[in-house]
């Protein structure tokens, strides 16, 4: 099997992305076929033999091969006319902007391509933490307490810590620990810097954090280890990033089967049906043994393949596996009825 | 990293800017030189100075904050001041080349200045003949000719700030060090080519609770230097 990594993207987290990329050529055995998006969404073919993240920071990638898109495929240009690039299927490691917030799902669907990728409705519900409160409150799925803001609203705050959160945006950018009333206002132009609109929710220090991913093939779960992640105080940037090159294996979180099969019930519903085609992490919080969604990941860094035991196997059945859309047939018998009818 | 809206004379400035040590009291502003930017700053002094809340500003028009007005030095003094009202315990403002005039006007109980503009620095006759010949031909309405005279840093500038900048190049600061009556620690290259170390010598003797310190190096000395600097500060602040 050949998979295309699609990454970059115009994204806060442009730069994670390409290294989640490249830490798949230690994790995947398949073939791998880079295709990065840049800064003025053009796509490139990147050789999977000279790949290094340099080769960005410094514009080297133009010298690629410049792809265009077509009805199912990349194109490049070949001796005469154009050529097909040659692939399965597309595995979308675009974090962030266009990779978590739907335009590339979009585009891939238009397109007819197959992938691997939250679908756009699922973009939604997981790229937006507002939308996310909401969306696992349907479902019967606990989250923390929050306010909600826009950057027009006057932002009061009742008790101290708080944790504010630009809603839009992963890897803790824009996150701040607020402590007392003085601090407040810088956290609130950290927030408003990234996004126009911010959660706050209380932070309660020492709170114990465990994290699924999993996905689900031919009807089944799959899941992953659980994992207890380190943390100082909270992850910041440069912490998380660690975490896109990761691929050495994690440890098992040391918690009761009972709260394991709890935290297992919770992803099966956040994932539903809305994530199909795509594998998710999910980050849960677990106070007084209740579990609490914190936030879905829905092309987690380096595709979380260091909670996984067979993350290639994960991938190739998963790739065979993704939802189908009903193809729905354009007859005109309506219009034809009606002319019909018509006497025409 | 965070933008603050600033309103000044019925124009929006987004002022990016970042705090370190937000929890402690004292506060010290760091403002940039020309054509530099807040990054500059912090990279030299983020790590020292660790009883003091540090703020690091991009001025409009450089690192992050864009300007598409033509300003003066006492504009973005002003826009500075406005930035800062809500700041109580501001100590000491820093201010590097083009910053040390802004920093000179926010008249601070503490004035930090590292190679600082705001005394005439003696043309290069190769230089003199541009301004000439760029002025003769402005007579003869050739203005478009006369872009081919601008220095290098002066091309890339958009026209709001190739305006800016000839607001505040060449200003003489000698009567606002003067009235500057507050406590001045000075700061300078030895080797400094953009502002020479005859005029830190000249801005020491215009203010009169002033300290004088030199380095063996360039214009942007403090980068190597910060270590000493903040002790300096440290010790001499009041």
């Amino acid at each position: 099997m050949k998979i295309a990594i699609v990454f970059g993207g115009i994204s806060f987290e442009h730069e994670i992305s390409i290294v989640s990329a490249i830490a798949m050529k230690d994790v995947l055995k398949d073939e791998l076929v880079y295709i990065f998006l840049d800064e003025n969404r053009d796509f490139y073919h990147i050789p999977t033999n000279t790949i290094t993240s340099k080769l960005f920071s410094t514009g080297e990638y133009k010298k690629s091969d410049p792809l265009s898109l077509k009805k199912g495929t990349f194109n490049k240009k070949a001796m005469f006319g154009e050529k097909q690039l040659d692939f399965d299927v597309i595995l979308n490691l675009t974090h962030g902007g266009d990779g978590e917030d739907g335009v590339l799902a979009s585009l891939f669907t238009f397109n007819n391509m197959k992938f691997i990728g939250p679908r756009v409705e699922a973009c939604s519900v997981s790229s937006n933490k507002f939308l996310t409160k909401g969306y696992a409150y349907s479902l019967g799925v606990k989250t923390i307490d929050y306010q909600y803001f826009n950057k027009n609203d006057e932002v009061k705050v009742n008790s101290y810590p708080v944790i504010i959160k630009p809603t839009r945006l992963g890897s803790s950018i824009g996150v701040s620990i607020v402590k007392e009333e003085a601090q407040l206002q810088y956290a609130l132009d950290v927030a408003f810097e990234f996004d126009t609109d911010i959660i706050i929710e209380p932070f309660i220090n020492g709170i114990k954090e465990y994290n699924l991913a999993g996905c689900k093939i031919n009807d089944e779960f799959v899941f992953s280890i659980i994992e207890e992640p380190a943390k100082a105080e909270f992850l910041d940037f440069d912490k998380k990033y660690l975490d896109f090159s990761r691929t050495s294996k994690a440890q098992i979180a040391p918690i009761s089967t009972e709260l394991q099969e709890k935290i297992k019930e919770n992803f099966k519903s956040v994932y539903n049906t809305t994530f199909e085609g795509s594998l998710i992490r999910c980050d849960f919080f677990v106070v007084d043994n209740e579990v609490f969604l914190n936030e879905i990941n829905p092309i987690p860094g380096s595709m979380a393949n260091y909670l996984f035991d067979d993350f290639n196997g994960v991938i190739a059945s998963l790739s065979q596996s993704l939802p189908k859309k009903n193809k729905i047939n354009i007859t005109y018998e309506y219009v034809n009825k009606i002319q019909a009818s018509k006497g025409k | 990293m965070a933008v603050k809206q600033i309103n000044y004379e019925n124009k929006n400035f987004a002022i990016n800017y970042e705090i370190i040590n937000n929890s402690c009291e004292k506060t010290i502003i760091f403002l940039h030189g020309w054509g530099s930017n807040k990054e500059v700053m912090k990279s030299s002094f983020a790590s020292h100075l660790k009883d003091f809340k540090h703020i690091y500003i991009d001025m409009p028009g450089f690192g992050k904050s864009s300007n598409d007005s033509v300003l003066t030095t006492q504009d973005y003094a002003n826009i500075i001041r406005e930035f800062l009202k809500n700041e109580k315990a501001v100590s000491a403002v820093v201010g590097h080349s083009f910053g040390g005039k802004v920093a000179t006007f926010l008249n601070p109980k503490n004035l930090i200045l590292l190679s600082s503009a705001g005394i005439l620095e003696e043309k290069s006759d190769k230089v003199k003949f541009k301004i000439k010949m760029a002025k003769i031909l402005n007579v003869f309405g050739l203005a478009g000719l006369t872009k081919a005279f601008r220095s290098k840093d002066v091309n890339t500038m958009s026209e709001p700030m190739y305006e800016t900048f000839k607001n505040v190049v060449d200003e003489d600061f000698t009567e606002t060090f003067k009235s500057y009556t507050n406590n001045a620690l000075i700061f300078w290259g030895e080797q400094d080519r953009a502002t020479s170390l005859d005029s830190g010598k000249k801005i020491a003797a215009l203010i009169k609770h002033s300290k004088f310190y030199s380095y063996n190096s360039d214009h942007y000395f403090f980068m190597k230097h910060a270590n000493d600097i903040t002790t300096k500060i440290n010790d001499g602040i009041l």
